[in-house]
C-alpha cells in the first residue's frame, strides 16, 4: 500500500472526492479549504485550512485535533506530545502517519508512513523529523523527538 | 556484470542532507549532468537491475564527528516578473502591487554535516563504465559549492556483495517487502526504492538500512 493510498483511506476520503490520482487527492485534502464545526455569526460552518493542531492518521481511523465539521473523524482535545506519546507507548505494529499543521499546508513530499519504531517519522510542513523511539535521544534530536523521549525516560522512571 | 565496492576518499565534510545517497542515483545524476535527459539518465545507469531496483547499495560511513552549518540565501526581488510583461485592462495598471520586500527576504538553510575518512558502496554493474562516470567527480552531496563533499580520490575494487544485502542479511538499500530475501527484523520504512528517488509515488514500504544523520 502506498502513503497515498493509506492517507486517504482513513483521512483523506472524508475530505476530498477520489480520483484516479491520489498524490493529487492527498495534496487537496492537506491545503484545501474545509469546513469546520464553528459556526459564523450567520449560523453557517466557517472554512479553513488545517493550519494548526495535529493528526494521527491509523488503518482504521484518523485522531484530528483541529475540529472539522466532517464526520467519520476523531476529534481528540490533547496536545501533540501528549498524543503522539501515548499511540507510540501503546503502538501495535501497524502504519502510522504523524501530521502536525501549521500555516503552510504540508507537502505530500514530506508525508511519511511510520512503520517501525526505530525510525518514526513526524512530518511538517518544514519537513520530516525522523528518531529511534527505541533508544535514548541523540544530541541532535528534533524539538518532537526530544520532547517525547524525555516523557518516555519520566515515565520508565516512575 | 560483476560486484564491486566503490570508495570515496573524502577531503572535507559531506552533507547528505537525509536520504540514503544510492549509488545508482549518483550515477544517473552524473549522466544526466551530460545528457540533460531524465529519462535517458534512469535507463542508462550502467548497474545491474532486477524489476525496476537497482543492485546498488546506500551510501555506507562511519561519522568521525557531526556538525551543523547554515548558510543564508538573499532572495532579491528585482529577479520578479516585470509588470510590464502582464497583459493589462484599461485602468487595471493600479492593482499590479509591487510584491513587498519582506517576501524577499534572508532564508536561513540549516544542513548536518557529517567528518569521514571515506563514503563507500557496494554495487553490482559493470566496473569500467562506473569508473569512467566517477573518475572527474570531485564533489559529491550538498552545498558542494560550498567545498562540502570534495573527494580526494576514488578506489573500485572486486567485491562478493551485490549492493541489495549485506553479509549478515541486513538491506544495504531501500528494497520492497515483497522483493526482500533477507533479515525480516531488519528497519522497515516508507522510503522511494526507485529513480526518480524524489518522486513520492516510488515510494513504498521498504527494507531500509538506518538513515545516517
Amino acid at each position: 500500500m502506498s502513503t497515498f493510498e493509506f492517507f486517504h483511506n482513513s483521512f483523506g476520503k472524508h475530505l476530498t472526492n477520489k480520483t484516479n490520482k491520489l498524490h493529487m487527492d492527498t495534496w487537496r485534502a492537506l491545503s484545501s479549504n474545509h469546513l469546520q464545526q464553528k459556526k459564523n455569526a450567520k449560523g453557517e460552518h466557517s472554512s479553513c485550512r488545517l493550519v494548526s493542531g495535529w493528526a494521527i492518521v491509523r488503518p482504521d481511523n484518523t485522531l484530528l485535533q483541529q475540529k472539522l465539521a466532517a464526520t467519520g473523524l476523531i476529534y481528540d482535545d490533547r496536545n501533540r506530545f501528549d498524543a503522539f506519546f501515548q499511540e507510540l507507548q501503546s503502538w501495535d505494529g501497524s502504519p502510522r502517519i504523524f501530521l502536525t499543521f501549521d500555516k503552510a499546508p504540508i507537502p505530500i513530499a514530506n508525508l511519511f508512513m511510520t512503520l517501525d519504531l526505530r525510525a518514526v517519522r513526524i512530518c511538517s510542513p518544514s519537513g520530516v523529523e525522523t528518531f529511534d523511539y527505541t533508544t535514548a535521544a541523540p544530541s541532535n534530536a528534533g524539538t518532537i523527538g526530544a520532547s517525547l523521549h524525555r516523557m518516555k525516560e519520566k515515565q520508565d522512571a516512575a | 556484470m560483476q560486484c564491486v565496492e566503490i570508495k570515496a576518499i573524502l577531503k572535507t565534510p559531506i552533507i547528505l542532507g537525509g536520504g540514503y545517497l544510492t549509488l545508482d542515483a549518483l550515477l544517473a545524476s552524473l549522466i544526466f549532468e551530460k545528457c540533460g535527459d531524465v529519462e535517458v539518465a534512469h535507463t542508462t545507469v550502467p548497474i545491474k537491475q532486477t524489476n525496476g531496483l537497482f543492485h546498488a547499495s546506500a551510501a555506507l560511513l562511519e561519522p568521525i564527528s557531526r556538525s551543523s552549518v547554515s548558510f543564508v540565501a538573499s532572495l532579491r526581488a528585482e529577479h520578479d516578473l516585470n509588470p510590464d510583461l502582464l497583459k493589462k485592462r484599461a485602468g487595471a495598471l493600479k492593482k499590479i502591487k509591487r510584491l513587498r520586500r519582506s517576501d524577499f527576504g534572508n532564508v536561513l538553510n540549516t544542513y548536518g554535516s557529517l567528518q569521514a575518512a571515506h563514503i563507500s558502496w557496494f554495487a553490482e554493474g559493470d566496473k569500467d563504465e562506473i569508473s569512467q562516470l566517477l573518475q572527474d567527480v570531485k564533489f559529491i552531496g550538498k552545498r558542494r559549492a560550498s567545498g562540502f563533499g570534495e573527494i580526494e580520490t576514488w578506489v573500485i575494487e572486486d567485491s562478493d556483495i551485490d549492493g541489495v544485502v549485506g553479509p549478515f542479511d541486513e538491506p544495504l538499500r531501500p528494497v520492497p517487502v515483497e522483493m526482500f530475501i533477507g533479515d525480516q527484523s531488519s528497519l522497515k520504512v516508507d522510503a522511494a526504492w526507485k529513480p526518480a528517488y524524489w518522486n513520492p509515488e516510488n515510494r513504498a514500504i521498504c527494507y531500509a538500512p538506518e538513515l545516517i544523520s
